[in-house]
C-alpha cells in the first residue's frame, strides 16, 4: 500500500483514501460534508454520519480513491462476495462501454472529464487513454495538466 | 454506436498554452448549463476573461 494512504475508522468500517487515486471531483464532500470536508485535518470525520451513510457516498467516489471495509472480517468477506456478484453481473448487462465525453466545469476549480478519451502531450505523442480525470485551471498544479487540489491553496476564482 | 465510429475524444496539451479538445463534448458548466461542441480550446493558466475557454491571456 501507498504509505500516503490514510485510514479513518468508526470502529464499525474503515473509511481508506488513497490520494495518489484522487482527482478532486468533489463528489464526497458536495454530498456529505459533515464527514468530508478538505478544509478540516484530519478531513474525514466518522463520526459525522451513520455508516450506512459514509458507505452510500464513498461508494459514489468516481475514481475509488476512497473505498471502505468492514472492520469485521466475516462481514467484510460477505461484502466482497456480494460486490463481486454485483461486479460480474454488470459486465453482461446492456451498459455500454462507451461513453460520450462530458467536460464539468468545476467552480473555483478544475475540469472534471468523464467518458472515452485520450490525452496527447506538446510534441503531439499519445500519453494515455483514460476515462475520468480532472484537467487543473488554476495554472498552479504541481502535477501538469492534471488537478492536484491547488487551486485552494492559492484562492483560485472563476467567476 | 454511431459515436463508436468516431472513436474517442482527443485532449492535446498545446505547449506554453491551452488544452486543445477534439471530438465530441458536452460541456457542463459551474450553473448547470450544458454546451456542445466538437471542439475547444480549454485555459489553463487561470487568466483568461472568456472561462473556461482559452482568450489568449496567458501569452500577455
Amino acid at each position: 500500500m501507498d504509505e500516503q494512504n490514510r485510514e479513518y475508522t468508526n470502529g464499525e468500517i474503515t473509511v481508506i483514501w488513497q490520494p495518489s487515486k484522487c482527482i478532486h471531483a468533489t463528489t464526497c464532500y458536495k454530498e456529505l460534508r459533515e464527514v468530508f470536508d478538505p478544509l478540516k485535518r484530519p478531513w474525514v470525520n466518522m463520526n459525522g454520519a451513520s455508516t450506512e451513510r459514509i458507505i452510500e457516498v464513498v461508494r459514489k467516489c468516481p475514481t475509488a480513491a476512497l473505498s471502505y471495509r468492514w472492520n469485521d472480517p466475516e462481514k467484510n468477506k460477505l461484502q466482497q462476495e456480494q460486490d463481486e456478484k454485483v461486479r460480474q453481473a454488470m459486465e453482461f448487462s446492456n451498459i455500454p462501454k462507451y461513453m460520450p465525453v462530458t467536460v464539468q466545469v468545476m467552480r473555483d476549480g478544475p475540469l472534471v472529464v468523464q467518458g472515452s478519451f485520450e490525452i496527447y502531450n506538446e510534441k503531439g505523442e499519445k500519453l494515455k487513454h483514460m476515462t475520468i480525470t480532472s484537467f487543473c485551471r488554476c495554472g498552479g498544479t504541481m502535477n501538469p495538466p492534471f488537478c492536484d487540489g491547488h487551486h485552494r491553496k492559492i484562492g483560485f476564482t472563476s467567476e | 454506436m454511431e459515436s463508436m465510429e468516431q472513436g474517442p475524444v482527443e485532449f492535446h496539451l498545446e505547449p506554453h498554452g491551452p488544452i486543445y479538445a477534439k471530438g465530441k463534448l458536452k460541456i457542463i458548466d459551474s450553473k448547470g448549463n450544458v454546451q456542445e461542441l466538437e471542439e475547444a480550446y480549454f485555459c489553463r493558466c487561470g487568466r483568461s476573461q472568456n472561462k473556461p475557454f482559452c482568450d489568449g491571456s496567458h501569452q500577455r
